[in-house]
């Protein structure tokens, strides 16, 4: 049963195709034909006992917030323009640098494939990253990705030239082994200005980590989250899930992620994509949908999160994500859920009915969201001595955590409206944005849709 | 140093420009959305107008207020 329409890419030579979600027994597949190369479909959304369903969670209406300069214009169209383009209608929330591709793992699995001895960009082509971002986004959040930033000895000052633009929150995205070897290295983030760490977190145990990342990295990860505490530094941990691998974790990773204190701020999972390096057939990937994770999170959490806590966001696509806030009680524990990690529809009763998202409120909300709550925390020295002080060190965001997740497309999953819809935009080299997907989305050949392609645009 | 919920002007003399007397810092109650903050502010000890000063405003306040919003 047909249940929606869009336009997707022809996974074996990228041009777009009509696609369409339909639903079979309890899943719902994203189908596409291309008239070279046949059919194509992967499982989208899973429907369940408990798990909202794909009409209720997708329900509603966009107000567009086109870009305020756009860098391209409209030629080919959509997903072919970016820049951002005319067309695009989601402002951004998060831009991404990426500061270097050299990496110290080499990991199995890199949607950047990073790895690689290329130069680092200069200091300068950085700064015009940045001053592009500025001008096209804002004062938005920056993450500074790579590669892994930390290889890079000038990462201080890289930090530095991001707050010294005004960018609301500065988030260095890194595997956390520097982090963990050096002594003193995370202070010296933190006193650049650093103001989170996207830290890369796949498991509670090493096997998983030697799955994923080809080596033990247990050790160094929590030595990296303990020198982030010390250091002031606010973490998020981010697991890359996938199914047969550590998805038997979900629950444990809750539970460690509570237990290492208030700078732990939340905990983020991304259900594993087929771009850039994966070591298995894209139509073979080991896909969890974001419904499953929902009901993993309450399975395996003996009902700590529900699924119905878990909200839609405002920000980007529907599709693309969920969220919840919780309350941290004293002993570490969660408290009852106070909300999506930005404005949301949920899946709760007020979802009953169609609602009406504006998209740049949406935007400016989850910007203000991420910043406040994925940064350092402060409660520690603040004073106390007045009502309000008291009030916000009770309820403020030195008191929640984040439980989030984010669905990336790939170029089997790839939906165009959604990709239309996204606030994660990469800074490419020459200063255009494009949403994370598309920069790292490569066919099955392995052929990239705009990584390392001239400003023209994406291939066709 | 006393710890009284005290906040005082971001500088200047301040006068009542009704009374024409000079502001005190007095006990007083804000109050938002069900909920009662007890702190000390410049405040007219005739009429009773308080001044809010603009650091509070933008500051604290602002934050307990986005709190109190999003509950």
């Amino acid at each position: 049963m047909q249940i929606a329409q869009t336009q997707s890419l022809c996974p074996v030579c990228l041009r777009l195709v009509d696609a369409d979600y339909h639903l079979e027994g309890d899943t719902v597949f994203l189908r596409k034909t291309c008239p070279e190369h046949g059919t194509f479909q992967v499982p989208a959304w899973k429907q369940r006992d408990g798990m909202p369903s794909f009409k209720l969670w997708k329900q509603g209406s966009r107000i567009p917030a086109y870009p305020a300069h756009p860098a391209t214009g409209i030629d080919r169209g959509c997903p072919y323009d970016c820049g951002l383009c005319p067309e695009h209608v989601q402002h951004t929330c998060t831009g991404l640098i990426e500061v270097t591709m050299r990496c110290s793992l080499g990991c199995p699995v890199c949607y950047a494939r990073a790895g690689s001895s290329c130069e680092d960009p200069s200091l300068d082509v950085i700064g015009s990253q940045l001053d592009a971002l500025s001008h096209a986004s804002g004062p938005c959040n920056v993450q500074l990705s790579g590669g892994e930033p930390t290889e890079r000895e000038d990462l201080p000052a890289i930090v530095r030239m991001a707050k010294d633009r005004g960018f609301s929150l500065v988030q260095v995205n890194t595997n956390g082994l520097r982090l963990g070897r050096e002594a003193d290295y995370a202070a010296v983030l933190r006193e650049s200005g650093l103001d989170s760490v996207y830290l890369q977190f796949d498991g509670v145990s090493d096997d998983v980590f030697r799955t994923l990342r080809g080596r033990d990295c247990l050790t160094l990860k929590k030595a990296a989250i303990d020198a982030c505490g010390r250091a002031g530094l606010g973490v998020v941990l981010v697991c890359t899930l996938v199914r047969g691998v550590n998805d038997h974790q979900i629950g444990e990773l809750l539970r460690f992620a509570l237990a290492q204190g208030s700078h732990v701020r939340g905990l983020h999972f991304q259900p594993v994509s087929s771009f850039g390096r994966f070591p298995w057939g894209m139509d073979e990937a080991p896909r969890i949908t974001l419904p499953e994770l929902m009901a993993n999170l309450e399975s395996q959490s003996d009902g700590m999160v529900k699924t119905e806590d878990f909200h839609a966001p405002s920000c980007e696509h529907p599709l693309c994500s969920f969220s919840a806030v919780y309350g941290r009680n004293d002993d570490g524990s969660l408290s009852a859920p106070m909300g999506a990690a930005c404005c949301s529809g949920g899946t709760g009763p007020a979802a009953a009915s169609p609602r009406v998202v504006d998209n740049a409120e949406g935007s400016r909300a989850s910007r203000a969201f991420t910043a406040a709550h994925w940064s350092s925390p402060q409660g520690k020295n603040a004073s106390l001595n007045d009502a309000f002080s008291r009030f916000i060190a009770n309820f403020g965001a030195d008191r929640r955590f984040t439980l989030s997740a984010m669905a990336f497309q790939d170029a089997l999953s790839l939906d165009v409206e959604r990709v239309r819809g996204c606030c994660i935009h990469v800074v490419a080299p020459d200063g255009r944005l494009v949403p994370f997907c598309l920069y790292n989305l490569t066919s099955l050949d392995n052929v990239p849709l705009y990584r390392s392609t001239p400003k023209a645009g994406g291939r066709a | 140093m006393a710890l009284d919920p005290n906040f005082t002007t971001d500088g200047g003399d301040w006068i009542c420009a009704k009374c024409h007397v000079p502001l005190e810092q007095i006990k007083v109650q804000a109050l938002y959305m069900h909920s009662a903050f007890d702190v000390i502010l410049p405040r007219c000890p005739s009429c009773g107008l308080t001044l809010i000063p603009q650091s509070l405003a933008e500051g604290k306040m602002a934050e307990v207020e986005a709190l109190l919003e999003d509950k």
